[in-house]
């Protein structure tokens, strides 16, 4: 298995040169003929209120307007922007008891940015320019931020199917007492010596891809449905918009544009269908609608805030016996991803240790917040800050060293995973521990951070996680894949999986090489067009390198088989007896029998009749692989962040002085990629423990939906990084690979609220820690000591 | 809400100081001033509308950035922050106003913004603003009668609103040369490291020996305006500065300060800190070797 020529190499990445020079083709930077601008008018000023009345007439008298739609002029279907619903089957689906909840405009605005009505003009200035002559007239509401406001008995009802603005609880059908749970908790915790239990909060935090929503919708001469869109799921968003529209699928296209960025701010549709609905209403002429950084920020999804209990025991000996823990997510105005994150959120705390007994509740409340959704780990992250800080005040109490406690009761190979009844096949997280330990010097800190006074008190903080490479078997994880040998012996693969910048395209392309013994530049990867590629679930789940590398290493096994099968009829000699070398095909031991592949792929095509009498030469027919692949398992990837901190006790200021991430990452396709994906998940992990919020007024106005007062980690607060990749190929990914698009967001989360523990000796309950909760902590310990 | 489109503005491209100083004239408060337009870029973009914006991009005369031992410094209304930065001389004279430049923004905005940008969006957060107050300058106006100096004591009447009248030029900033024994230092805390201040502090003082002469304390974020701080400027002034004096000093900052909650941090936060900044910021001066922070 080590002697690859392609996988493990850090070629140049597909996307990197249009990127850099500016030559990639946005979804903003597509102008076609005739062109319109749609603006959407939203409700800025309320976050709950009915529209009792709408005036459109003065905007449609503006310069420029060709229409101006308001609620009635669409389509009054509902629909749902998550694709959760078409991911897992059709006994889960019911179920699940997601809903369709979202209109294209409302008269009930439930968040601040709820779309309203929409003008088409002829310019974007023309359709700012009418939008502002829009006249809304609205009765506000009474606004529920939290669970705990819109779970009031007189609270106004968000949906009637859903009382109690409950949106989702794990439902009892398959899980009993709402909870995913084993063992009998309340029993376990009798045995338990130690106990320890506490209430955090976990925030809305925001995905802060590069670039804004921008799309375009075409209804064309052939009455079919265009899109062109940086979705991350080409294929549902397809059908979704099928549905919506009541159009066969054969009638609607999605033209994938370069992605900016996702990190699941694009799972599913965001303004898919008020810019679908807009180009329905002047079929013919292709609509543009482009967001600004604020409105982006509002009308797609955000990470699940909430509350977060949890209380777990243990024995003297350190023997974990029970955990118990509910989150209560305040989930945003509309259903979205209601369930899933509910769950997964569990799953990763079910999935982590080996408690003798565990149960976890997970609800969605309905609240007057932008709509919460997809976002890197779905859930893991805010599961990670309470887990992980639980488990060192368990540390704390027992008195163990956090590593070694993690290394006895982690979860392993043969133990149920995330989803249970399907047991982890890989796990290296003991030899992530060892080697991030060593390369930070955790023990020497560990003993040096002891007992400190003065002014800036230094920390070393630990956390894990397990994640997963795709959702099976919780979702129907599929790619289609198509790899077609042209007649000069390269090859084109065809299939719908997204580059949302992950690098999915290059690492599939080096699979692609390595399996059919190509070089990696004979390989090209057609995407983005939903007429030509086969069902692809998407970019979600760190799914695209295990699922989609699977399907395209299955397709080029099969041009591989039907080369060797064609060299094996020519040469006269069976394929056991063949070898490739240099896209030449040589019999074994016979050093002057051999056909080159292209000599194959030419005659197929070009070359396989004799015109003269008519008789075949070779073999005739072009090759084409084909696979529609379905991973057998979902090959965790585990990992460890050790982050050491220096708090300044006097001003609660935190500077994160080291982090250090090792994870199992099965194979390293190209390293590059996968510590590219480790830099970049730890910047958003620190971002989530120490700065990183969307919030409100009272009234429910988004205060910093905008990079003003919204603050993410710049280059310059990055600490010093090292990231260990532990190879360890599990069975099931393609080589070996594991998916790491999101693990490298998760352990640097809690690692950084244990290294703040360690500096000061008191947890921050809430995230983001800021100096100032940090100094009114500090006060309070000193206050109650005094 | 931002807009992807910004308003309607006439955008007048005088070639001259008289040239503009008439523009000005003629369209006084219905017109903006673009130097560096890192603030008016940005406010066009939402809701502010004008009707004339006039660009000093082909205004001759405005970039002088001019150390003289005896004399002082002058900043031309086109100074950038960037170019601050890059003076020797401001660094070795003027080291709080260096300081505040490092900090300031980030490269791509520094490379753009104008230190007089900075005094006369007259925001209480202004880092080069703070470190200029502590420093003190006069700032230079010119109109079609004349010209005037307001002294940056007097510049800054509220929020936004400083003592330039409407149609006024503000041509240059003059800062006093150094006293012997002049030490000065600037400091900010923010949520990330490119970012506006929550707090900010500037200092300068006129030390002979450990005792210090004179003293200027500038305080950032704690009031519509920066703060000039009299009552601990009053105990620096003529005392030995030791931890003792120091610890006092922290004590009493939180008198002269009226911070509130806004995005960037609370009012009880700055008030539990502006101390311990003051505090540091002095320390920063007596000991600083020009390029810290």
């Amino acid at each position: 298995m080590d002697n690859l020529s392609v996988v493990g190499k850090r070629v140049e990445r597909v996307d990197v040169r249009a990127k850099v020079t500016g030559g990639a083709v946005y979804a903003a930077d597509v102008q076609m003929a005739g062109m319109l601008y749609g603006k959407i008018v939203r409700c800025y000023d309320y976050a709950h209120a009915r529209v009792t009345g709408l005036d459109l007439s003065k905007a449609a008298k503006c310069k420029g307007v060709i229409k101006v739609l308001g609620p009635k002029d669409v389509t009054q279907k509902e629909y749902n922007g998550s694709v959760l619903d078409m991911m897992v089957s059709a006994d889960m689906r019911g179920m699940l008891g997601d809903i369709d909840d979202q209109s294209i405009f409302t008269s009930h605005v439930k968040h601040y940015g709820d779309a309203i009505a929409a003008v088409i003009a002829t310019s974007e200035e023309a359709a700012e320019r009418a939008a502002e002559k829009i006249i809304v007239s609205y009765e506000e509401l009474p606004v529920y931020l939290t669970a705990e406001a819109a779970k009031q008995p007189d609270a106004v009802q968000f949906r009637p199917e859903k009382p109690g603005n409950l949106a989702f609880q794990l439902p009892e059908m398959a899980f009993p007492d709402n909870a995913y749970a084993w063992g009998e908790v309340d029993k376990s915790f009798e045995e338990a010596d130690i106990i320890v239990e506490d209430t955090f909060y976990v925030p809305k935090q925001k995905q802060c891809q590069m670039e804004p929503g921008a799309y375009i919708a075409l209804y064309d001469d052939q009455e079919r449905l265009n899109c062109w869109t940086s979705t991350q799921m080409p294929k549902l968003v397809q059908k979704k918009l099928a549905n919506l529209f009541e159009l066969p699928m054969t009638r609607v296209k999605i033209n994938s544009t370069v992605i900016g960025g996702g990190f699941g701010a694009r799972l599913g549709m965001v303004l898919e269908p008020e810019t679908c609905a807009l180009a329905m209403a002047v079929p013919g002429r292709p609509v543009k609608v482009l967001s600004t950084r604020e409105e982006d920020w509002v009308t797609s999804p955000s990470r699940h805030p909430g509350k977060y209990w949890m209380k777990m025991g243990f024995k003297k000996d350190g023997t974990p016996v029970a955990c118990d823990a509910k989150f209560e997510n305040y989930k945003g105005a509309y259903y979205v991803d209601a369930s899933g994150t509910a769950f997964t959120t569990g799953a990763w705390l079910g999935g982590m240790y080996k408690f003798d007994s565990l149960r976890y509740r997970g609800e969605s409340y309905y609240t007057n917040q932008s709509i919460c959704g997809a976002f890197r780990g779905y859930g893991n992250p805010q599961t990670n800050f309470v887990m992980e800080q639980m488990v060192d005040r368990g540390c704390a109490a027992l008195g163990v060293d956090p590593i070694e406690w993690r290394k006895k009761w982690h979860k392993t190979i043969g133990d149920d995973g995330w989803c249970m009844g399907v047991p982890y096949n890989s796990c290296a997280l003991d030899e992530c521990l060892d080697r991030a330990a060593k390369a930070i010097g955790w023990t020497e800190k560990r003993a040096k951070y002891k007992n400190q006074t003065g002014t800036i008190r230094r920390g070393i903080g630990v956390s894990v996680m397990n994640h997963t490479s795709g959702a099976m078997p919780m979702l129907l994880e599929h790619t289609v894949c198509d790899a077609l040998l042209h007649q000069d012996a390269t090859v084109t693969l065809n299939l719908a999986c997204s580059d949302m910048g992950q690098g999915s395209h290059t690492t599939l392309r080096q699979i692609a090489a390595e399996t059919l013994g190509f070089p990696y530049e004979d390989i090209h990867i057609a995407t983005g067009d939903t007429d030509a590629a086969g069902f692809d679930i998407g970019a979600h789940a760190s799914r695209t390198l295990y699922v989609g590398g699977g399907a395209v290493k299955q397709a080029c096994e099969d041009v591989r088989k039907q080369i060797f099968d064609r060299a094996a009829l020519e040469l006269g000699e069976t394929v056991d007896n063949l070898y490739m070398e240099d896209k030449i095909i040589h019999v074994k031991g016979a050093s002057n029998k051999s056909i080159s592949v292209l000599t194959i792929a030419d005659q197929g095509v070009n070359n396989f009749m004799n015109p003269e009498n008519g008789e075949l030469i070779g073999q005739p027919g072009q090759i084409q692989g084909y696979a529609s692949f379905f991973p057998p398992h979902n090959a965790p990837p585990f990992g460890a962040s050790i982050a050491e901190v220096a708090v300044d006790m006097e001003t609660g200021e935190v500077k994160v002085i080291e982090l250090v991430n090792a994870h199992d990452v099965g194979r390293a396709i190209h390293p590059g990629i996968v510590e590219g994906q480790l830099d970049g998940g730890a910047q958003q992990g620190l971002g989530m423990a120490l700065t990183e919020e969307t919030y409100y007024d009272d009234k429910g106005i988004c205060l910093n939906n905008s990079f003003t007062d919204y603050k993410m980690l710049g280059p310059s607060d990055m600490p010093k990084m090292t990231n260990i990749l532990v190879e360890n190929p599990d069975p099931t990914g393609p080589f070996g690979a594991k998916g790491v698009g999101e693990a490298g967001i998760v352990p640097p989360v809690g690692a950084t609220a244990n290294a703040i523990f360690n500096a000061i000796g008191i947890q921050i309950l809430e995230a983001p820690i800021t100096p100032e909760k940090i100094l009114k902590a500090l006060a309070e310990k000193s206050g109650s000591k005094a | 809400m931002s807009s992807r489109v910004m308003r309607d503005f006439e955008l007048l491209l005088p070639e001259s100081i008289e040239e503009t100083i008439a523009l000005l004239a003629r369209h006084k408060d219905k017109s903006a001033v673009l130097a560096g337009g890192t603030d008016l870029l940005v406010a066009l973009k939402f809701d502010y509308a004008i009707d004339n914006v006039i660009s000093l991009a082909l205004v001759p005369g405005l970039d002088e950035l001019d150390f003289d031992s005896a004399k002082g410094l002058t900043i031309g209304a086109k100074v950038t922050i960037a170019e601050v930065l890059r003076s020797q001389d401001v660094k070795d004279h003027y080291p709080a106003l260096w300081q505040a430049a490092k900090v300031f923004a980030t490269p791509q905005l520094r490379n753009t913004a104008t230190v007089l940008g900075n005094i006369l969006r007259a925001s209480p957060a202004g880092d080069c603003s703070a470190a200029l107050y502590a420093t003190g300058g006069s700032l230079l106006l010119k109109n079609a009668n004349g010209c005037r100096n307001v002294d940056l004591d007097d510049f800054w009447i509220s929020y936004g609103v400083t003592a330039r009248r409407a149609d006024e030029l503000a041509v240059s900033l003059h800062v006093p040369a150094p006293e012997k024994g002049q030490k000065s230092a600037f400091r900010r805390m923010t949520r990330t490291t490119e970012d506006l201040s929550k707090i900010n502090a500037a200092v300068c003082l006129q030390m002979t020996g450990e005792t210090c002469r004179k003293a200027r304390v500038v305080m950032g974020c704690v009031g519509p305006t920066l703060l000039r701080l009299p009552k601990v400027e009053k105990i620096l002034e003529g005392a030995a500065v030791t931890p003792d004096l120091l610890r006092d000093i922290s004590n009493v900052v939180i008198s002269e300060i009226a911070p509130i909650d806004d995005q960037r941090s609370s009012a009880e936060y700055r008030n539990k800190v502006a101390g311990v900044l003051v505090k540091r910021v002095i320390e920063a001066a007596l000991n600083a070797k020009g390029d810290d922070q």
